[in-house]
């Protein structure tokens, strides 16, 4: 019982600890287009809320080590969620390795690797057969450092 | 399955192979063909695996959330094709159907609109003039129920189609060749206006409602074409047997003399006659003749031929525009018995 107990007061001392190592925060927003100063069309992000069929949202993602200790192996990965239609080419994330998954996240790949199968026929996978997307980052996040993590994905 | 462990296969053809084992990947959601339904709400939320001074960790990101407001679209089309119609003609009909191509339910206001600009007559509307085709047959009969504004305006779920019909009266001063049109317009009654227009909080369950790129209104022209010339057409045969009688024995030529004459005002235009041959006899070959004159059998710059093209041999003889003082045309062929 005693072992027991250690154990489960060290694995919650991990979670606590956890809490505070990184700082990992997502936000959606969405085009707006506007007349700037100079009386041109310009177009700018802004917070999405509401949101129409065929509306492009833009996911981001960023996370920053709060911690004394530099991070290795981090991945954030992302599900997609089934009504957005991910925006082949949309990926972005400075340091990273973009890769996704046709299967509901049990396995991941760059994209011009990825295959489905539809009505028997095998084809190359588009962003709209996504489950998820996640970034590999290539090289540590060092104490203090922030990483960005952003994608876009269209409303059915 | 590590590609280390394998060195003679490099690590992107088994990343391939993987993803073979991978099937028919196409997401399950809750959209229609108008896109997601209104009201959905979608979230987000990002995982973070890392490790930290060799322990694994997993964090995850907050959860965003967006909602999906109602998109507002409508589509008419016509269904009917051409309706021919007579001059005084009363209650004809013109069959549309309207369906609600946004994302949530709407419903619709309907007008019809009979004086339209550039055609030979204006159909004058029935009084009603829009009924539903309450019983689905397609034409106007005592089971469709008609249509008020205001009291009984449709109301369709996403991707959901109604049926219209437009009734209308034709003059008694048209004349045949005549083009009337009559248009059915269906309009959203939440909004109609520049696609992209915000109805704030007006679309289902109070989201907001966007129109969509068919501004929310939709219209289709039906047409009606007046058609009422009388041809009286009439066909007579007389037997010659190859023993100087009349009897219809196999080898007797029978010939045919069908006379076509415009009993009516207005004009037959491009009037067309086809007469195929009995199935027990045989065509006598350059027998036809047109107001006495012989036409050959084949397909040439006169006014006939002998059509093979179907299986059976049919005389077709064109008699271009006929009105009552072109008289009577009289065309004659001749089969024999096999």
């Amino acid at each position: 019982m005693k072992i027991l107990t250690a154990i489960i007061l060290a694995t919650l001392a991990v979670s606590a600890a956890a809490e505070t190592h990184l700082d990992v925060r997502t936000t959606v927003q969405k085009e707006e287009t506007f007349i700037n100063d100079a009386g041109e069309q310009q177009t700018r992000l802004v917070a999405a809320d509401i949101v129409v069929p065929g509306e492009k949202v833009f996911y981001t993602i960023t996370f920053r080590n709060i911690s004394e200790e530099s991070a290795d192996n981090v991945v954030i990965t992302n599900p997609i969620a089934a009504d957005l239609l991910y925006v082949d080419g949309s990926g972005i994330g400075p340091g990273t390795d973009i890769q996704f998954s046709v299967d509901g996240g049990k396995t991941f790949a760059s994209a011009e690797d990825l295959v489905v199968i539809e009505d028997g026929v095998e084809r190359a996978a588009e962003g709209r057969d996504f489950t998820h997307v996640r970034w590999v980052m290539k090289n540590d996040l060092e104490a203090g450092a922030e990483g960005t993590a952003r994608f876009a994905a269209i409303l059915e | 399955m590590k590609a280390a462990s394998n060195l003679l296969v490099p690590a992107f053809v088994w990343m391939r192979r993987l993803s073979l084992l991978i099937f028919c990947c196409v997401h399950s959601n809750t959209a229609v063909g108008a896109g997601v339904a209104v009201g959905t709400v979608i979230e987000n939320t990002a995982n973070i695996t890392y490790d930290l001074a060799g322990t694994p960790l997993a964090l995850q990101s907050n959860t965003t959330t967006i909602v999906v407001a109602e998109r507002i679209n409508v589509v008419t089309t016509l269904q009917s094709s051409q309706t021919l119609v007579s001059a005084n003609d009363s209650a004809r009909a013109l069959l549309f159907a309207i369906t609600n191509t946004g994302n949530g339910s709407e419903t619709f206001l309907l007008a019809i609109d009979s004086n339209i600009a550039g055609d030979d007559f204006d159909p004058v509307p029935s009084t009603p003039s829009i009924y539903f085709d309450t019983d689905g047959s397609g034409d106007f009969n005592a089971a469709d129920q008609s249509y008020t504004p205001g009291v009984n305006d449709p109301n369709l779920g996403a991707d959901e189609s109604v049926a219209v019909l437009l009734v209308n009266d034709i003059p008694g001063t048209v004349v045949n060749g005549n083009i009337g049109r009559s248009r059915l317009t269906a309009t959203a009654v939440t909004g109609s206006d520049v696609p992209g227009t915000v109805f704030a909080n007006q679309g289902d369950g109070g989201v907001n409602a966007v129109v969509g790129a068919t501004g929310g209104t939709a219209s289709a022209v039906g047409e009606y074409l007046v058609s009422d010339v009388l041809i009286n057409v009439v066909k007579a045969q007389s037997v010659a047997d190859p023993f100087g009688g009349t009897e219809p024995v196999p080898g007797a030529t029978l010939t045919y003399t069908i006379t076509i004459e415009v009993a009516s005002a207005g004009t037959a235009t491009a009037s067309v006659l086809r007469d195929a041959i009995p199935t027990f006899s045989s065509f006598v070959a350059n027998s036809i003749t047109l107001n006495g004159v012989a036409i050959s059998d084949a397909t040439d710059a006169d006014a006939g031929e002998i059509d093979s093209s179907s299986g059976t041999q049919t005389v077709v003889v064109r008699l271009g525009d006929l009105t009552q003082s072109d008289g009577v045309q009289t065309v004659v062929f001749q089969v024999t018995i096999d």
